[in-house]
């Protein structure tokens, strides 16, 4: 391993590019902790902010105004603010009056890594609504009324009609939506969560490498995107349903 | 339920809460006039800190609109190898974090350039304006091929019999018909380029979140941290949510 490392060292010097530190162990091992943060927190909100999107989109399409209304409110207010706004809000003023309200930070529970998993896959849920809204108000009335008069209640049509049809409709822009959480997941950097972003920008400052660091992150974040991309095409070819959609 | 009616009646939904956010800061700021002197004292400072914002979304648009047609245009090209560098551009920048770009630009570019024997400064936020360019562009291009894919094939045929070159054909009969399709995804594009420009303030261009952070810590007080945050989140959306509502009556107008 340590000459296999050695030997991509001195291949990636012949080129020009300064790999390092990556006989650093130090800083080899953060390096990889900051892809496997990356990769974490893209496994923990992916599925936070589909749940979130059904539950929104539930929310919007139930007809009931106390209900739909701040559904509503709260999916503009986070679809048409910055994702990082809404991170400096939450960890510096929601965070501060948690703490103040239990007496101390040392009380508070919630850290930089729990506002940030929240804010992203929340963010994210209220494009999912969106989309799934769509999907669902596409649901020709005949088939919901056919599903009612068979004694259906609504929240049941919702979960085996309504649902099921959205998300075939909306799986493309649910899919595009993902793929802007990979990229959200960044924004941990600015509360020093130690995600990729982060552990690059701690290396290069130290040695000065930031060409070569920023073409691994734009592969690293290619690549994740590419296989959200293509599993995203995988499940929409499973789920297809002949002479539906299209 | 008519699929027209719902939104148009929940649409009053985030009016009322503007209304009653503005109602709750107004009644807060009644209770105690010092915070209502302090706020009025640094809003001039948040405004400049949001023209940067506004400067730095509407240039980086602008650059990478321009590049970004040239861009899917080269996409569709007949030649090979321009097609695809191209579409190799675009995979890449459009999966890219915004930060992520903002960071290459910041750190990759020199902080002065030498021109004719003189150092001519190279701001940190125009580095910002690139940086946002950059993925700007990658999506005006998939934006552009889509909507020049749209046009019917036979129109191209047409204008070449007519004696236009394949270039002609694009400039003056095919780019001015994508317009209508291309402008909607293009104006969320420009909502989500602005909402980047926050992200400039981690790369310490004073943009509105910078002076938010500054104006907090010279106050020092709870309260006032607490209403500059607010501040900071309604001016965004204040800007963004008319651009996104006009996108979606031109959506709606285009699918009928």
């Amino acid at each position: 391993m340590q000459d296999a490392i050695r030997g991509f060292i001195a291949l990636a010097g012949q080129v020009g590019l300064n790999f390092d530190f990556l006989a650093s162990p130090f800083e080899l091992r953060m390096w990889l902790d900051g892809m496997g943060t990356t990769l974490v927190l893209v496994a923990l909100t992916l599925p936070l902010s589909l749940a979130g999107g059904v539950v929104l989109a539930a929310a919007l399409t139930s007809g009931r105004p106390w209900l739909a209304g701040p559904a509503r409110a709260y999916v503009e207010l986070t679809r048409n603010t910055p994702t990082l706004v809404q991170l400096m809000f939450t960890v510096l003023v929601v965070n501060m009056l948690i703490s103040q309200a239990l007496g101390g930070a040392q009380n508070n529970p919630f850290g930089a890594y729990f506002w940030l998993v929240a804010v992203v896959s929340l963010h994210v849920a209220a494009f999912h609504a969106e989309a799934l809204r769509g999907g669902i108000e596409a649901v020709p009335a005949a088939t919901v009324e056919a599903a009612r008069g068979l004694g259906f209640s609504r929240l049941e049509v919702l979960r085996v009609v309504e649902l099921p049809l959205a998300l075939r409709t909306a799986l493309p822009a649910i899919v595009n939506n993902l793929v802007n959480l990979v990229k959200l997941t960044t924004i941990g950097y600015a509360v020093a969560v130690n995600e990729i972003t982060y552990a690059s920008l701690m290396i290069w400052t130290q040695r000065d490498n930031v060409v070569e660091l920023m073409i691994v992150l734009l592969l690293f974040f290619s690549l994740i995107n590419l296989a959200v991309a293509r599993i995203g095409a995988f499940v929409e070819r499973r789920l297809a349903v002949p002479g539906f959609g299209q | 339920m008519t699929a027209s009616a719902l939104p148009s009646r929940l649409s009053a939904a985030p009016l009322l809460l503007a209304v009653t956010a503005c109602g709750a800061v107004a009644l807060w700021l009644a209770l105690d006039p010092s915070l209502g002197r302090l706020l009025l004292e640094w809003l001039p400072y948040l405004a400049r800190g949001f023209a940067m914002n506004i400067l730095i979304s509407v240039l980086a648009m602008a650059l990478g609109t321009l590049a970004g047609i040239v861009l899917g245009a080269m996409e569709l090209a007949p030649v090979r190898l321009v097609r695809a560098a191209a579409i190799a551009y675009v995979q890449v920048f459009r999966n890219a974090p915004h930060l992520v770009l903002i960071f290459a630009t910041t750190y990759i570019f020199p902080f002065e350039i030498v021109a004719f024997g003189h150092y001519v400064p190279f701001p940190d936020w125009v580095k910002a304006v690139i940086g946002l360019a950059i993925p700007a562009s990658a999506h005006t291009a998939e934006i552009t091929r889509g909507a020049l894919q749209s046009i019917p094939t036979p129109q191209w045929d047409a204008a070449k019999g007519l004696g236009f070159s394949r270039i002609e054909a694009l400039r003056f009969i095919i780019l001015p018909q994508c317009l209508r399709r291309a402008l909607p995804p293009w104006m969320n594009l420009y909502a989500s380029i602005c909402m980047g420009t926050a992200l400039a303030s981690l790369v310490g261009v004073h943009e509105l979140l910078h002076a938010a952070t500054d104006a907090s810590t010279a106050v020092s007080r709870t309260d006032f941290t607490v209403l500059t945050y607010v501040t900071v989140l309604f001016a965004f959306f204040l800007f963004c949510y008319p651009v996104s509502r006009l996108t979606q009556r031109l959506e709606r107008r285009l699918a009928r």
